[in-house]
């Protein structure tokens, strides 16, 4: 991320302590047409096009309180500055998780999270946070609190403003508090893994109960994750006749990154074509997602891109050093509602002063 | 009011002579959807193309004509009434299903296709579409993402918006576009996801991307009875809090077991306070080890008289009474009122005394059937329209109900819509911070609020809503 603005002026480091706090400080920037960054824990810091300016460092990470976890109710508010770690903390006290493992773990924020949409291999099972997200609250440039949904599992009262915001990547407001559906921990959970590549992977995603997670490497590696009654679990581990991962792999996992890399999806029947020539990657071959860790040059970078394209997915920058980003672009091919995306960030940021030339819109 | 000279006759230049009803007795059958309010359209065309959508919506566009996008009309919150007149968009002549790609698990339908039919459909290829209204086997798929609607199975697969991967939607200027499609992860702001649920107001919808489930090979399907809705709740409460998550978790009062077993003779126990319908899946393992957890976690909540479906028969017949109680409630009283609101799955007890309470006030008898798992309940209240007094007191009855729903934390539909029943009580749960911020929405969308209006936004022309609350509890000015 830029640090400095275009005069080479070091941006203003705001840590507001409040969401009426932030919203006044967002506020006050954009009456100013000072740039505003929105920062959680910073380890998303990398996505998106380089800035076009940055006058303001808008810090959430003192919003960092549990607002309300009812258990028997299995839902969960937030601030949007406590990281997903203190957060599994504090709902593991109920036998209760948030099913969301992202890469470049841990310290990752729920706004952070929020904003980019990044995800993990639980995502095979749960969906991401655009299904388990019940409400959210942003602070607009305006000044304004505006909150959508609520706490309650269901809910089709209004428009549906949480999925407006999620993966906007804080280009309409910041999000400042989020309530989720939460989950119990499953009664029974078993990883096993294998070395026989794309052929076990498909053969662990056809057995008669499906893996909550499964992730397949470009080693060959194949790492299966059952969960649920334990009689079922149990049946479907020792047919696959796999040996058991050790302990901690999930969280090895997802510590995965990279200096340069990138996220691929396309149509889940497509992805073994879209990684085909690639060295090395990581994927979760049920949902029609991989992570690339970039060892070629940008030309290559683009090749690649434009084949993944074809194959009617994207290609996502998630990080790369300013120069090599300016040669990819971080998003590839606009989608074809580009111009409605565009009156959206306008109704919403009038003066584009959030992210300015960082998201698509 | 009547449509603008000679624009009926461009409408049937779009979709012929016979596809554009304006007879003042023919319009009389579109007046109405599920709900109570009804306002007779100006014209309703119908329209069997995407091309054709596209065409009568500029037409709308260029005179300023509002439109309404309509299915089988059976939504429950007056989503498809023409309350400012107009054209009712019907779209039940675009019923094809397009594609089923089994190797995918996504099917590409038009909108009116009914629920339950791609069910049946996907069934040859051992897949289904999870969502379940009990409208199932009217109510279309357009209407469904339209609503975002429910059932009693999202409790474990959510709801319409979990499973809709793309949609082909005409705007308010009536171009016409693709949002989403079977990739995750897609660049840019989700518009699919901001569309799903905007209840026509946003948009008509002409195609629909969904995602098809695998039939589980095993369900096990378990009725209990229950001294009280206290117990039941408690008993819900329970199952979940040890880490079972069934796929449909319902309730029914006595009121509606009664009801149900006069006219179905499912079985149910009438003699109990409440009933509990539990349902899991999966492969034969899970469904019997869950099933007896279940069981036992019942019977240590004061559940009795429990009973296991033994043949897929059986299975059919408990669901046909779950699924067919509004109508058998007409044994009661030959008209209801059927509400929707969802509370934090605790306060079941507490909003449903409260319901109760309000019916012995307004002297009106109500049945509570509804899904518990979710915390989303829908008390019917049962009357007689032909006691003309009496829908002032059903409405005061309503409002009183959903009131309580507030109060306690809840939200003002769990998955009927806001419609033109609850948009006056949106200020109840949201400042007018949040509503201007769904407004910038509705603007930047239909500037000229073509696309049904009078719905969801609270109409500053029509009657403020002010009541006291009953349950004692102020509305919680902490939404968070």
């Amino acid at each position: 991320m830029v640090v400095s603005n275009r005069l080479g002026k070091a941006p203003t480091v705001e840590k507001p302590a409040s969401a009426e706090e932030l919203a006044r400080r967002l506020h006050d920037a954009a009456s100013s047409r000072l740039a505003v960054v929105p920062v959680g824990g910073g380890r998303a810091s990398g996505m998106g096009d380089v800035l076009q300016r940055c006058d303001v460092l808008l810090h959430t990470t003192r919003l960092d309180r549990v607002i309300e976890h009812v258990a028997s109710d299995m839902v969960v508010s937030v601030e949007a500055g406590i990281t997903l770690e203190a957060l599994q903390g504090q709902l593991a006290k109920a036998g209760q998780f948030l099913p969301l493992d992202p890469f470049n773990s841990p310290g990752h924020t729920i706004g952070g999270l929020l904003a980019t949409g990044w995800t993990g291999p639980l995502r095979l099972r749960y969906g991401s946070p655009r299904d388990f997200l019940i409400g959210v609250r942003v602070a607009l440039p305006d000044g304004s609190l505006a909150t959508g949904g609520g706490r309650v599992v269901k809910n089709v009262s209004g428009y549906d403003m949480m999925k407006l915001h999620y993966g906007a990547l804080g280009s309409l407001g910041v999000i400042v508090a989020a309530s989720f559906k939460v989950f119990p921990k499953p009664l029974h959970d078993v990883t096993v893994s294998s070395r026989g590549g794309w052929a076990d992977a498909e053969r662990a995603l056809s057995t008669p109960i499906a893996p909550s997670a499964l992730e397949l490497l470009s080693d060959g590696r194949v790492l299966a994750r059952y969960s649920g009654s334990p009689d079922a679990v149990n049946r479907v581990v020792k047919e696959l006749g796999w040996e058991q991962a050790e302990e901690g792999v999930w969280v090895e996992h997802a510590g995965r990154s990279a200096e340069r890399w990138a996220r691929i999806a396309v149509p889940k029947g497509r992805l073994r074509d879209a990684v085909a020539d690639l060295q090395e990657w990581w994927a979760s071959p049920g949902a029609g997602i991989a992570h690339w860790s970039i060892d070629l040059d940008a030309t290559s970078v683009r090749a690649t891109r434009a084949k993944v394209e074809s194959l009617g997915g994207s290609l996502i920058m998630l990080a790369a050093p300013d120069d090599f980003m300016r040669e990819t672009g971080a998003w590839g091919a606009p989608p074809s509602t580009l111009e409605i995306q565009r009156r959206l960030k306008n109704a919403f940021d009038p003066d584009h002063v959030l992210n300015p030339g960082r998201f698509v819109v | 009011m009547a449509l603008p000279k000679g624009v009926a006759e461009e409408l049937r230049r779009i979709v012929g002579r016979e596809s554009v009803v304006d007879a003042p007795n023919d319009l009389r059958i579109f007046e109405r959807d599920g709900s109570i309010e009804g306002a007779v359209p100006d014209a309703v065309v119908l329209a069997s193309t995407t091309k054709e959508v596209s065409e009568v919506i500029k037409v709308a566009a260029k005179h300023r004509i509002p439109v309404v996008p309509r299915g089988a009309g059976t939504g429950l919150s007056g989503g498809a009434v023409t309350i400012r007149g107009g054209i009712a968009l019907q779209v039940t002549r675009m019923r094809r299903i397009l594609e089923i790609d089994p190797i995918a698990q996504t099917a590409l339908v038009e909108p009116g296709v009914v629920n339950q039919e791609l069910s049946l459909v996907a069934g040859q290829q051992g897949l289904f579409y999870a969502p379940d209204p009990s409208s199932q086997k009217a109510c279309t798929i357009g209407g469904n993402a339209a609503e975002n609607s429910g059932g009693p199975h999202c409790l474990y697969y959510g709801v319409t918006t979990n499973h809709v991967l793309g949609m082909e939607v005409v705007l308010a200027d009536g171009s016409v576009q693709w949002v989403s499609g079977d990739t995750p992860d897609r660049v840019g702001l989700d518009l699919c996801g901001v569309l799903v649920g905007s209840e026509g107001t946003l948009c008509a919808i002409t195609k629909i991307k969904v995602r098809l489930l695998r039939v589980p090979p095993s369900v096990a399907t378990l009725l209990a009875a229950f001294p009280s809705i206290e117990a039941a709740s408690q008993a819900v409460s329970a199952v979940i809090a040890h880490g079972i998550v069934p796929a449909a978790l319902e309730m029914m009062d006595k009121v509606t077991v009664g009801a149900v077993e006069a006219h179905y003779h499912a079985g149910y126990p009438t003699d109990a306070g409440a009933v509990l319908l539990v349902e899991v899946d999966g492969i034969a393992e899970s469904t019997r080890e869950l099933m007896a957890a279940i069981t036992d976690i019942l019977a240590n909540n004061q559940g009795y008289a429990m009973r296991e479906a033994q043949t897929p028969a059986e299975r059919d017949l408990l669901w046909a009474g779950r699924k067919g109680a509004i109508g058998a409630l007409g044994r009661i009283k030959p008209n209801y009122y059927l509400h929707d609101g969802v509370v934090p799955r605790s306060r079941l007890p507490q909003v449903l005394s409260a319901v109760g309470e309000i019916g012995e006030h307004y002297k009106l008898p109500v049945a509570n059937v509804f899904h518990a798992g979710d915390g989303n309940l829908h008390p019917n209240i049962l009357f007689d329209l032909r006691d003309r007094q009496v829908l002032h007191q059903v409405e005061g009855a309503g409002e009183e109900m959903l009131r309580a729903v507030v109060e306690l934390g809840g939200a003002l539909s769990g998955e009927h819509g806001i419609g033109l029943e609850k948009s006056a009580f949106m200020p109840w749960i949201y400042s007018e911070d949040d509503l201007h911020a769904m407004h910038r929405v509705k603007d930047v969308l239909d500037a000229d609020g073509i696309l049904n209006p009078g719905k969801i936004f609270p109409d500053p022309s029509r009657k403020p809503i002010q009541l006291a609350g009953r349950t004692g509890l102020a509305v919680e000015a902490k939404w968070w």
